[in-house]
C-alpha cells in the first residue's frame, strides 16, 4: 500500500511537470499527449495492481503484476533505443552529406 | 584515361607534402580531402596546389573518400586511386594497381600486402588480426581475397558511380570491397608495399568495423 502510494506520487510529479512543459511551449501537442497518456497508464496500472496480477496469472505467467509491468518497461525500452538508434544514423548520414556538399562548393 | 588520386587525410601535416610530392607526378589529378583536421594539414595541402577539399565537420575516412569520388566524377575522371596520406604506401606503386584496368582485365584493383612483395607489417596484425579479417569476409560475405583491409586500389568511373560508401569510418574498407564483389564488375588484387610506421588500426577499431557492418545490415 505504501509502495502504492510513493509510486503514485512520483507519478503525479512526473505528470505536473508534463503540465509545466506543456504550459512553457517546450513539448508539442502531440508530445504532451503522448506522455500524459503513458504517465495515466502507469498511474492506473499502480492503482491496479491486483487486477494486472490476476490478468498475469490467466495468461499463465508465473510472476507478479508488477513483474510483469517491469517486463513491458524494458522491451519499450529496448525498442525506443533502437528506434533512437535509427534516428541518429540517419541524421549523421544527412551530417555527412551537408559537409560533403559544402566541401565541394567551396 | 584521365587517373584522379583522393588522398583523405586527417592530422596528416607531418606526411601530407612527402606524400603530395611522391604522388602529384604520377596522376593527372591529385585529390586531398582532409576530414577537419586540428593541426595544418589543410593548409600545407593547398599550399602544394593540388586540389584541397576540406571538411568543416570529421566525418571518417569512408566519408572523405566519398568526397573525393564525388569531386573526382563530377570532373571526369576515368580511373579513380584510394591512396593513404600517412606515408606508408609506396607511390610508384599507383601504375601496378591501375595496370589492370588499362589493361582491360579488371573495374576494380584492390593492393595486397600478402602476395609476393614483403611488407614490414607488424606481428600480430599480420599473424592475428588480418587471418581472422580475412575468415570473417570469406565465411560471411564471399570474399576471397589474400588482403581483407587494403586501403589502397584503383576502379573504373563505372563502379565509382554505383559506388555510394554508406560507413563513414573505417568499415567503408570492407564495404568496398562486399559492393566489388556483389556487383558485375570484375575484381583484381596485385601484390603491394606498406611500409609501416606505426601500427595502424587496432584489434579493437576491428570490433568497431565489424560492430558498424552490422548496424547498417541492420538498419537496411
Amino acid at each position: 500500500m505504501i509502495q502504492q502510494l510513493i509510486a503514485i506520487i512520483i507519478i503525479a510529479f512526473f505528470i505536473s511537470r508534463v503540465f509545466q512543459q506543456k504550459k512553457k511551449n517546450e513539448i508539442g501537442k502531440n508530445e504532451f499527449t503522448f506522455w500524459l497518456g503513458f504517465w495515466t497508464i502507469a498511474g492506473l496500472a499502480i492503482v491496479f495492481i491486483k487486477t494486472i496480477d490476476k490478468a498475469v496469472m490467466f495468461m499463465g505467467f508465473s510472476g507478479s503484476g508488477i513483474n510483469f509491468l517491469f517486463y513491458i518497461a524494458v522491451m519499450m525500452l529496448f525498442y525506443l533505443i533502437f528506434k533512437m538508434r535509427l534516428r541518429i544514423v540517419k541524421l549523421e548520414k544527412q551530417i555527412t552529406d551537408v559537409v560533403r556538399e559544402v566541401a565541394l562548393k567551396k | 584515361m584521365k587517373i584522379f588520386c583522393v588522398i583523405p587525410a586527417y592530422n596528416e601535416a607531418k606526411s601530407i607534402l612527402k606524400v603530395v610530392a611522391k604522388v602529384k607526378p604520377l596522376v593527372d589529378e591529385l585529390i586531398i580531402v582532409d576530414d577537419c583536421s586540428k593541426d595544418e594539414t589543410y593548409a600545407l595541402a593547398q599550399s602544394t596546389g593540388v586540389i584541397a577539399l576540406h571538411h568543416i565537420i570529421n566525418r571518417g575516412q569512408g566519408a572523405a573518400l566519398g568526397t573525393g569520388n564525388a569531386y573526382a566524377l563530377l570532373h571526369d575522371a576515368d580511373i579513380i586511386v584510394h591512396f593513404d596520406a600517412d606515408d606508408q604506401f609506396d607511390a610508384n606503386e599507383i601504375k601496378d594497381v591501375v595496370k589492370p584496368i588499362l589493361d582491360g582485365e579488371a573495374d576494380i584493383v584492390f593492393g595486397s600486402r600478402f602476395l609476393e612483395k614483403e611488407s614490414n607489417m607488424p606481428w600480430a596484425k599480420k599473424n592475428i588480426i588480418m587471418p581472422l579479417a580475412r575468415a570473417i569476409n570469406k565465411i560471411f560475405f564471399g570474399i576471397n581475397l589474400t588482403d581483407p583491409q587494403s586501403g589502397f586500389r584503383a576502379m573504373r568511373k563505372e563502379f565509382a558511380q554505383d559506388l555510394i560508401i554508406e560507413n563513414d569510418g573505417m568499415a567503408h574498407c570492407n564495404e568496398i570491397l562486399i559492393k566489388a564483389f556483389q556487383s558485375q564488375h570484375r575484381v583484381k588484387e596485385v601484390p603491394i608495399t606498406v611500409h609501416y610506421h606505426e601500427f595502424g588500426q587496432k584489434f579493437s577499431g576491428g570490433f568497431k568495423i565489424i560492430k558498424d557492418l552490422i548496424y547498417k545490415q541492420l538498419i537496411k
